[in-house]
């Protein structure tokens, strides 16, 4: 019920909105009101791709597609429901698609997207080299 | 369905492996033989009875139990299955003699058209096969081509004698009698019929000899038996031609044609298959029973005749062979839209849905939909019983079906279901287990997908979440009123649950309401507050509205049910008591807290808004800084649907949609409790005019009467000075409507000044919540004129509109003018015309639904497949590529926040930086600085992902070189030096210029690393179907563009068809467009005999326009006709004939067939013609007509010219040429060829290719939506003009275009011309891969695209390697 969201740093009632940090590589603060650390994100991804690159490659966008998240979404929301187990610690969550949200947040989803070309070949990213935007952060339960 | 008695016993189970679900490939189209009919067959049908006197189908009847389960208590005889597990099986039935097939009537004749009558073989030569078949053989050939050389096949094909066997070979042609092929030898060149004819002249009876023949089925039949492999792959037969003629009738399984008993068993009521195929089963034993008793050959020929028309029948009963068929036939199952392919493959009827009547709520969340109880209990989700759910759904359980949050079903992994009515619920509950699925109650929170009709767009169906609720109705916030167009006079809407998983995650993460706030149509917010809420928004903003401490905090509460921390902020005023404003109220509202961090700034001009920005007298300069509301009354463009830059729509681009959401949320509750306290309505005082205006408009309407009077007159005496292009009829009209327009503006402007700030409808249109100015004039002042078909009323009597006038009455009153006010009421006749006008505006809706359903159906069809790919290309389903890049720059038309489809609105976010990041301190970057750290920032985005497009960097750059030069011009305003920037704290004026126009580097910094981040995320995502969106976002504004055909241009009587019919025009691609015009560029644009010179030698000029006299001249010598030019008109006319080059246009007039010798140039105005034909009685009569056609001669011009017309816009002249042919036009002399365009797309592809057509095409699109004030991005009319280009040729969004454009049979099937489209494929042996939209609907597979596009892995942790020794002691 309560729109309690955004932000929870709390930094009392101030005229002047705070200054943005600005760190090289990451994204705006103002932006991303969740500090979800996107840092750990570009690490990760950067490591990965160390190792991937070996083989060939890959041209795709190293960003999640929507369709990609809801279809990963959905599908780990299915084996959670049917009682697959789960990759995160629960604080009280019972919906499937939620909880296959939460796993998603911190990369636990034991997924590998296979991205077809129109030539057939294909590229397989792990969902957690992703980089997943925030904007789906509260859609459950408001 | 297991053959029970006939299966094979085993000792043991053979082996058979599982090899999982299986997935349809592709789907092969072909004909059956009638042997392989009778293998497929279960049974013969050759009794003509159904049922037998016990009322049981008869054996080798029709129902035969052999061919499936008749009803739910019958059993098949073949499988043993019931009613639900029986395929059905088909049967077969023999025909006596053999018939052809109508649905290949035109490939037999073609075919019989290309083989030799007597042998059967292709009637080619042997070289002209040869090349031919490699040809066809092509492994390149797509179909088209191959059915474009079929076709070329066909037409060389004419030889007479067969070059295999040497006989003689006639024109085949269609019989005069329906269903017959004619071998006709009359035309036969050679003299041999002749020869015949003489031969047997002596024989008395003519029809003796028979020149044409009649080919009967069982001729072709063995023809097409002799026929080669080769010469059919020739014709591009996949298989055998025989196939098309019917030996034998498959008949259908008795599942598909349904028997029903009437009557309480006493008779049954047949399918229509069902009594078609039990005439020909009469007609052919009739037939046979003929054929073998010695009946007369004309008996069995007509027996036979009949046969083959219930065969049509049959298959087709429309066809023109037909009489009046009473049954519906195979074809007629298939196509239309209650057909099988539109009525029951692409579309479905499912469970799991409501409707009723909605209402609203503004206490709902923008995202929540309330359903009654009623409906939930009905309403059901299969919930799987896992760990965390399995007491919730035990308690379901216990409250069983009827008592609210329950459950109806559980259902056992075995399969058996249970209703929990007919169960024990406490066992049921207590032996619940992980792994059974529940069929619960709809509860708060659960996914449903939302739905009203007409479903324009994909905002048409969104997914909301359930809140169970009392009553009745479907509830919803109004604010989602706008997306599925819906008001709440009774509207019904539908809703559907999502029934796994899987289903409501991609719902709610694609279709819900928060996903789609934007419409994709041109990024305008859709999802916005309506009506109410802009009125007490408005209201509440005031500058006079002031709330003490006890009603400002009961108003914060309205907005979070109280549920919500407040941080009050300072009042405005202090003392003598703390006073907060309503603004403030505003500021709370975007910002409750300090914990929220949304700092929201923008600025925008309302409705309201007159002059000088935030110091706007009226109030109407919104300015939003860090989330508080600084000036401006607010009103719909603040907080409306279809803006870009409002409220909502920053905070949906700068935060998120959640943020957007919760704000839409607060104004709903706040705005529907606050006006229910405030109260809000109209009332007859509200619509009553003040004394003052009632003078004021009896004056005006007294002034514009006389004026219409004097004008009247002065028509009547025949001294109107006409206006260019006009006659003094049209003039007249002209004048008289501007004058009364003028009535009705200046009585409304009178009536809005008049009216008190007070006033209720004064406050909504205001505002923008509802009615315009005009509406409320129209209430206070006076209606104004009625139109009907854009001019006053029509003469629905002898020459006036009513009988109430006198005749010819041209006068204010008589024409339509309403002079009262709805508040004063109308008298008889201007109520009558009223209604005439009324009833225009309900004839255009009721027409152009169905014009545009159409379009937006045929669009829908042309680009469902359109997706985009992972490599960011467009392309079909197939592979074919439609663009590289989509829209050239890859961009999501729904995330873009500038005008024109720009992707970033910069000022609005520069000025957002500037706000939330202060230079506290630091100093401001000098200007060369500024420019150095963007080109360095721009070369160093240069990422994979391929960083901005050129357009968007010129753009930035734009942006940031304005700023420069901003601050440079203060500096030098402020008289400091304009490049050194020193310390800001180092003198006064360096602090001011700084504050005024300073760039900090790090304001500098976060601005370009904003605007690369929102770049990228403002890309369009693989997967996107760019296609179906496309062709919603131009379909979908049609239905709003009202039937107004014409418009004037600007120029005097230009008429330029605008709205649906232009958009059908370009879509269709129309070789006739009603008004083609070419825009031509002078080469000196300045200069207006120039252009007259121009447009005279442009428009067409015909000889007796330009000749004093046309002279029969009789002589005894040689009589002529002699023209005299009048080279004085020629002059002023500024055109260039002489007698030399009229000569020449008479002698190039394709009909005077006149030689160079006949015609003279007497001098440079004289010609002396002589006619040619020297016969001395026709000479009189050959004169008279030359002297008639010489007049009609074109001397200058081009033909296909109507009208040119000179436009002047801003000094500058342009030639409007109403007509065709382009080439010429460019090719004139003093035109700039390369700067001029043309509205007709065929036209332009002819002569300026395919580009340019492409070019065109978006660019009349876009002209046409922009006459009608509606924004579409440009996006969406790239690629609707790229998939009318991409094959090399315009091709229309029409079934001929589409056709072209696609190869699968099942999406043309579906489309249009179901059945000829399944002939034709089964005809060429065709495989539908299965790939496009419709096809994968059709067959029930999901489809390449979107959520399709990739493939989910689970990944399996790696197995540790096995060691096969002992691990180290010492590692």
């Amino acid at each position: 019920m309560a729109d309690d969201d955004y932000d929870d740093v709390d930094m009392g009632y101030e005229d002047e909105p705070p200054e943005p940090e600005i760190e090289e590589g990451a994204e705006e603060e103002l932006e991303n009101n969740n500090e979800d650390a996107p840092d750990d994100v570009v690490g990760a991804e950067g490591e990965e791709k160390e190792q991937e690159q070996v083989e060939r490659p890959r041209k795709t966008s190293k960003f999640m597609t929507k369709y990609e998240r809801a279809r990963i979404l959905g599908t780990r929301a299915l084996q959670i429901s049917m009682n697959a187990p789960v990759m995160v610690e629960l604080e009280g969550e019972t919906d499937p698609l939620e909880i296959a949200m939460k796993e998603l947040r911190e990369r636990k989803i034991p997924f590998t997207i296979r991205r077809y070309l129109p030539d057939g070949s294909y590229e397989d990213w792990g969902v957690d080299e992703l980089i997943v935007e925030d904007s789906w952060k509260r859609q459950v339960g408001d | 369905m297991a053959r029970r008695e006939e299966k094979l016993r085993c000792t043991k189970e053979p082996y058979i492996e599982d090899v999982g679900p299986r997935r349809i490939k592709s789907i092969r189209f072909s004909t059956l033989s009638g042997e392989e009919i009778k293998k497929l067959a279960e049974v013969q049908v050759w009794n003509n009875r159904i049922y037998g006197a016990d009322l049981r189908p008869v054996q080798n009847g029709l129902l035969d139990p052999r061919m499936g389960a008749a009803n739910k208590a019958g059993i098949c005889a073949t499988c043993h299955g019931n009613f639900t597990e029986c395929p059905g099986h088909f049967g077969y039935l023999k025909l006596t003699l053999p018939v052809f097939n109508v649905g290949f009537f035109n490939s037999i004749l073609n075919i019989l058209k290309c083989i030799c009558k007597a042998c059967g073989r292709i009637l080619l030569a042997e070289n002209d096969r040869k090349m031919y078949l490699k040809k066809m053989r092509n492994p390149k050939a797509d179909i088209s081509m191959k059915n474009a050389l079929m076709k070329k096949i066909r037409d060389r094909c004419k030889i007479s004698v067969c070059p295999w066997c040497g006989s003689k070979n006639g024109v085949v042609k269609k019989a005069r009698a329906s269903l017959a092929i004619a071998h006709d030898f009359s035309r036969s060149v050679d003299g041999s019929i002749e020869e015949v004819r003489t031969a047997l002249s002596h024989i008395k009876a003519k029809s003796s000899f028979q020149v044409v023949h009649i080919l009967s089925p069982v001729t072709v039949l063995s023809l097409f038996k002799r026929m080669p492999e080769e010469d059919c792959e020739l014709l591009n037969i996949s298989d055998r031609p025989e196939k098309f003629i019917v030996t034998s009738i498959a008949v259908p399984p008795v599942s598909v044609r349904p028997s029903v008993f009437v009557d309480a068993g006493k008779s049954s009521n047949e399918d229509s298959i069902t009594s078609i195929l039990k005439n020909i089963i009469n007609t052919n034993s009739i037939l046979r029973e003929d054929l073998e008793g010695a009946a007369p050959p004309f008996k069995c020929l007509d027996c036979w005749a009949h046969l083959q028309i219930q065969v049509v029948e049959y298959v087709n009963s429309e066809a023109p062979s037909v009489p009046d068929s009473k049954h519906r036939g195979l074809v007629q199952r298939l196509k239309g839209k209650q057909g099988r392919f539109r009525g029951n493959l692409s579309g479905k009827r499912v469970e799991f849905t409501g409707r009723t009547v909605i209402s609203p709520d503004p206490n709902l969340k923008i995202t929540e939909v309330a359903i009654p109880v009623l409906m939930a209990k009905k309403l059901t989700y299969p919930e799987r019983v896992s760990a965390h759910n399995i007491e919730k759904l035990r308690q379901r359980i216990c409250n069983g079906p009827d008592k609210y949050p329950g459950a109806n079903f559980i259902l056992l992994p075995d399969g058996t279901r249970q209703h929990l009515r007919y169960v024990d619920k406490k066992t049921a509950a207590s032996e619940l287990k992980y792994g059974f699925t529940v069929e619960r109650h709809l509860e708060d929170g659960d996914v449903v997908l939302f739905n009203r009709q007409p479903s324009l767009h994909r905002m048409s169906i969104m997914c909301h979440r359930a809140r169970i609720m009392p009553w009745r109705t479907l509830r919803f916030n109004e604010s989602v009123c706008n997306p599925y167009n819906a008001d709440f006079d009774g509207d019904e809407m539908n809703l559907h649950v999502p029934q796994t998983e899987e289903a409501r995650t991609e719902a709610l993460m694609l279709m819900g309401v928060q996903n789609n706030l934007c419409t994709p149509k041109n990024g305008e917010i859709l999802v916005a507050s309506t009506q109410d809420f802009l009125t007490s928004s408005f209201l509440i903003t005031r500058k006079d509205t002031f709330y003490d401490r006890a009603s400002f905090s009961l108003m914060c509460s309205y907005m979070g049910d109280a549920m919500e921390s407040v941080d009050l902020p300072t009042p405005a005023i202090i003392k003598p008591i703390e006073l907060w404003t309503g603004k403030q109220l505003f500021s709370v509202l975007v910002r409750p807290n300090a914990r929220t961090r949304v700092f929201l700034n923008l600025m925008v001009k309302e409705k309201i808004y007159t002059k000088s920005e935030t110091m706007c007298p009226s109030d109407g300069f919104v300015y939003f800084r860090n989330s508080e509301l600084i000036c401006g009354q607010i009103g719909k463009t603040t907080l409306g649907n279809g803006n870009k830059d409002g409220l909502f729509s920053v905070l949906l681009r700068d935060y998120n949609s959640h943020a957007a959401a919760s704000c839409m949320n607060r104004l709903a509750k706040l705005s529907a409790r606050w006006i229910g306290n405030h109260g809000f309505s109209i009332g007859i005082d509200d619509v009553q005019p003040g004394e003052h205006l009632n003078q004021e408009k009896k004056r005006k309407i007294d002034d514009g009467y006389k004026e219409c009077h004097d004008l009247i007159s002065s028509y009547s005496k025949g001294e109107l000075t006409l206006q260019p292009g006009c006659n003094a009829a049209q003039t007249l009209e002209l004048k008289i409507t501007g004058v009364l327009n003028e009535i009705r503006a200046t009585a409304g402007n009178v009536c809005m000044k008049e009216l008190h700030w007070r006033n209720s409808p004064l406050i909504m249109s205001q505002c923008g919540s509802k009615g315009s100015p005009i509406n409320i004039s129209q209430m206070v002042a006076c209606v104004g004129q009625q139109s009907v078909g854009g001019r006053r009323a029509p003469n629905g009597f002898i020459d006036r509109t009513l009988p109430h006038f006198p005749i010819n009455s041209k006068t204010p009153a008589a024409k339509g003018f309403v002079a009262n006010s709805f508040y004063t009421g109308l008298t008889a006749t201007e109520f009558f015309f009223h209604t005439m006008g009324g009833r225009e505006g309900l004839v255009d809706t009721a027409v152009k639904t169905a014009e545009t359903g159409y379009m937006s159906r045929r669009l829908m069809k042309g680009l469902e497949d359109l997706s985009l790919y992972y490599d960011q290309t467009v392309r079909n389903a197939s592979g074919g590529v439609v663009q590289f890049l989509y829209g050239d720059d890859g961009m999501d038309p729904a995330k873009m926040e500038g005008r024109n489809g720009i992707p970033l609105n910069l000022d609005q976010l520069f000025m957002k930086i500037m706000a939330t990041c202060p230079p506290r301190g630091s100093d401001m970057l000098s200007p060369m600085e500024v420019s150095e750290i963007l080109k360095d920032r721009l070369e160093k985005y240069k990422s994979p992902e391929g960083g901005f497009s050129e357009f968007f960097k010129d753009l930035l750059t734009k942006f940031v070189d304005n700023r420069v030069n901003l601050f440079k011009e203060t500096r030098k305003a402020l008289k400091l030096d304009e490049n050194h920037v020193a310390r800001k704290d180092s003198s006064v004026l360096e602090n001011v210029a700084a504050n005024i126009s300073g760039i900090t580097s790090r304001q500098l910094q976060v601005f370009l690393d904003t605007c690369i981040s929102r770049y990228q995320s403002k890309k369009v995502e693989a997967g996107a179907s760019i296609g179906a969106i496309g062709a919603q976002s131009i379909g979908e504004p049609g239905t709003q563009m009202t039937l107004k055909t014409f418009h004037f241009a600007g120029v005097a009587s230009m008429n330029v068809t605008l709205g649906v019919p232009r958009i059908k025009e370009i879509i269709n691609a129309s070789k006739n467009i009603s008004t083609p015009i070419i825009t031509a560029t002078l080469q000196r644009d300045d200069n207006v005999v120039v252009a007259k010179i121009v447009r005279s030698s442009m428009e067409k000029t015909v000889l007796g326009e330009v000749s004093k006299s046309f002279k029969i001249v009789l002589m005894s010598s040689r009589p002529y006709i002699s023209i005299k030019l009048d080279m004085d008109l020629i002059k002023s006319l500024h055109i260039d004939v002489s007698a030399e080059s009229v000569r020449h246009s008479i002698l190039n007039h394709p009909k005077l067939k006149l030689k160079p010798e006949h015609i003279h140039t007497i001098c440079n105005d004289k010609l002396k013609i002589s006619p040619p034909d020297a016969d001395r009685k026709k000479l009189q009569f050959e004169l008279h007509t030359l002297k008639g056609m010489l007049p009609k001669v074109i001397v200058k011009g081009i033909p296909t010219v109507q009208r040119v017309v000179i436009n002047e816009k801003q000094g500058k002249f342009q030639l409007l040429v109403e007509g065709t042919n382009l080439l010429a036009v460019m090719g004139t002399e003093g035109i700039d060829g390369t700067k001029t365009k043309s509205n007709h797309i065929m036209e332009v592809q002819h002569t300026l290719g395919i580009e340019a057509a492409r070019r065109c095409i978006i660019n009349e699109i876009d002209e046409t939506m922009k006459g009608h004030g509606m924004s579409i991005d440009i996006r969406h009319m790239m690629l609707l003009a790229d998939l009318m280009t991409y094959k090399g040729e315009v091709l229309g969004i029409t079934r001929f275009g589409i056709s072209k454009m696609k190869e699968s049979v099942l999406m043309l099937a579906s489309f249009e011309k179901t059945a000829e489209h399944l002939f034709n494929a089964s005809y060429s042996g065709r495989d539908d891969q299965i790939e496009g939209v419709s096809e994968c609907i059709i067959m029930g597979i999901p489809m390449q695209l979107g959520t399709g596009i990739l493939k989910v892995r689970q990944r399996v942790e790696k197995l540790p390697e096995l060691k096969y020794e002992p691990d180290p002691i010492i590692s």
